[in-house]
């Protein structure tokens, strides 16, 4: 952590992170173009430039597939979580294959007519296609240009000069694109291709895509509702203190759609918002590292007892009081003020469950 | 039409690189203290950003608010 914008900050981690990504898209293109140049049954052999703009394209696709399935798969098993730590090199790279396929894409579809490039794009279609007409390379550049802001406000310059919901809901909007795409390949497909190899292949990365989305949505919302059953008036039932893995959080959500996240670190408990002052990363699916809660996201981190980023840093996250009642931690659903020191709830981690007269309140 | 479009994208695009040149040079550190002194491959990275969103940039340092008085710099690429 540092107190001044820096233009890349690498690690050790990341750069093995990003030559993963690089090595993987560099064999995919190499091995799609020199599969596609064997000539077909027909004698007819496809032009490399073709072969080339497919490659960078589907390549970029498989790419936001595969960073669209990281989400999910990060709340639905712990084991993806490393994953999520260098989405946003991740989403830039795939930004730049994109941009090599719609650059190559324009020169070559639409370069060497007596229109400008981008009005051709615009008033050309596909005539004599299973869809004549049908806008598919307006789509694609559509999602293009999400992708383009995205990728140009990845920096925290962005994050911190546009406010953290306007910065979330633009890149929110990498789903839109992903629809744009999934549309803009299939459809392209069917206007050039005879093989459903293109539309099958979409359509099982966006059922993927969907699939994983939906059955997290699913467990999630199952989790809150037996959750929700347990509120009385006030506080809310979170779980006994043993039954949080250490070094780990549950997530609690409250009736006005906050969620809190409630941290074990040995023998203590205490609880913080779920929302980092960051990029409003899920700090719950985060981990106690020295004694602070850690960001899953970017590292940012928070003191257990206060929700105060250790010094130099200043950075306050709101706090809630905790009661360990009859062996059940409780939770109360007011925020403190961000700073707040609450002391944590001690529990005794040698017997499974608090004696039923126990009881221990902190404020 | 489409070429009216073009050419007032165009347009904006080039008012976007002069703002952005001036903001890099005299405006950075003043609308963002974390900005202060940062190197100029840090420019360079936000750069595109600046010359697409110029107005919002250009709105901030107008009116002279700052952020980052104490920035958390935790992961910034």
């Amino acid at each position: 952590m540092g107190h001044q914008y820096q233009a890349i900050q690498w690690n050790k981690n990341k750069v093995q992170y990003d030559i993963a990504i690089a090595l993987f898209a560099l064999l995919y293109t190499g091995v799609f173009v020199v599969t596609g140049l064997q000539p077909s049954e027909t004698g007819n052999t496809p032009d490399p430039v073709v072969l080339l703009i497919r490659a960078f394209g589907t390549c970029s696709f498989l790419l936001l597939t595969f960073i669209l399935m990281i989400g999910p798969l990060a709340r639905l098993s712990d084991r993806f979580k490393p994953m999520l730590y260098n989405r946003r090199h991740f989403g830039v790279f795939t930004f730049l294959l994109a941009t090599a396929h719609f650059g190559l894409a324009l020169m070559w579809y639409h370069g060497f007519g007596p229109l400008n490039p981008f009005v051709s794009l615009f008033v050309s279609n596909q005539p004599g296609g299973t869809f004549p007409g049908f806008p598919f390379e307006v789509l694609g550049l559509a999602a293009f240009i999400i992708m383009l802001f995205m990728a140009i406000t990845s920096h925290d310059f962005w994050l911190n000069n546009l406010s953290a919901p306007v910065w979330k809901a633009l890149h929110m909007m990498v789903y839109v694109a992903y629809g744009l795409l999934v549309i803009h390949i299939a459809a392209g497909a069917l206007l050039t291709e005879k093989s459903p190899l293109y539309p099958a292949l979409v359509l099982f990365a966006f059922l993927i895509v969907a699939g994983l989305h939906l059955l997290t949505g699913l467990r999630e919302r199952g989790h809150d509702r037996l959750r929700r059953a347990l509120e009385d008036k006030g506080w809310v039932s979170v779980s006994a203190p043993q039954d949080i893995p250490d070094k780990r959080a549950v997530i609690v959500p409250l009736r006005d759609g906050e969620r809190v996240a409630v941290f074990r670190d040995g023998n203590k408990v205490s609880a913080v918002t779920n929302v980092c002052r960051h990029q409003n990363g899920p700090l719950g699916e985060g981990r106690v590292v020295d004694g602070c809660i850690t960001c899953p996201w970017h590292g940012w981190q928070y003191r257990m007892e206060d929700g105060i980023s250790p010094p130099p840093f200043t950075e306050k996250i709101a706090t809630y009081n905790l009661k360990l009642m009859n062996g059940m931690i409780f939770l109360d659903p007011v925020a403190n003020a961000p700073g707040t020191k609450v002391d944590p709830v001690l529990f005794d981690q040698s017997v499974q469950r608090a004696s039923e007269n126990t009881e221990a309140t902190v404020s | 039409m489409d070429e009216t479009i073009l050419l007032a994208v165009i347009a904006y695009c080039l008012a976007g690189i002069v703002i952005s040149v001036l903001f890099l040079l005299f405006g950075i550190a003043r609308a963002d203290h974390a900005a202060k002194g940062a190197g100029i491959a840090f420019r360079l990275t936000i750069l595109p950003g600046l010359i697409f969103l110029w107005p919002i940039i250009l709105g901030r340092w107008l009116s002279g608010r700052q952020i980052n008085q104490d920035i958390h710099a935790g992961d910034n690429s």
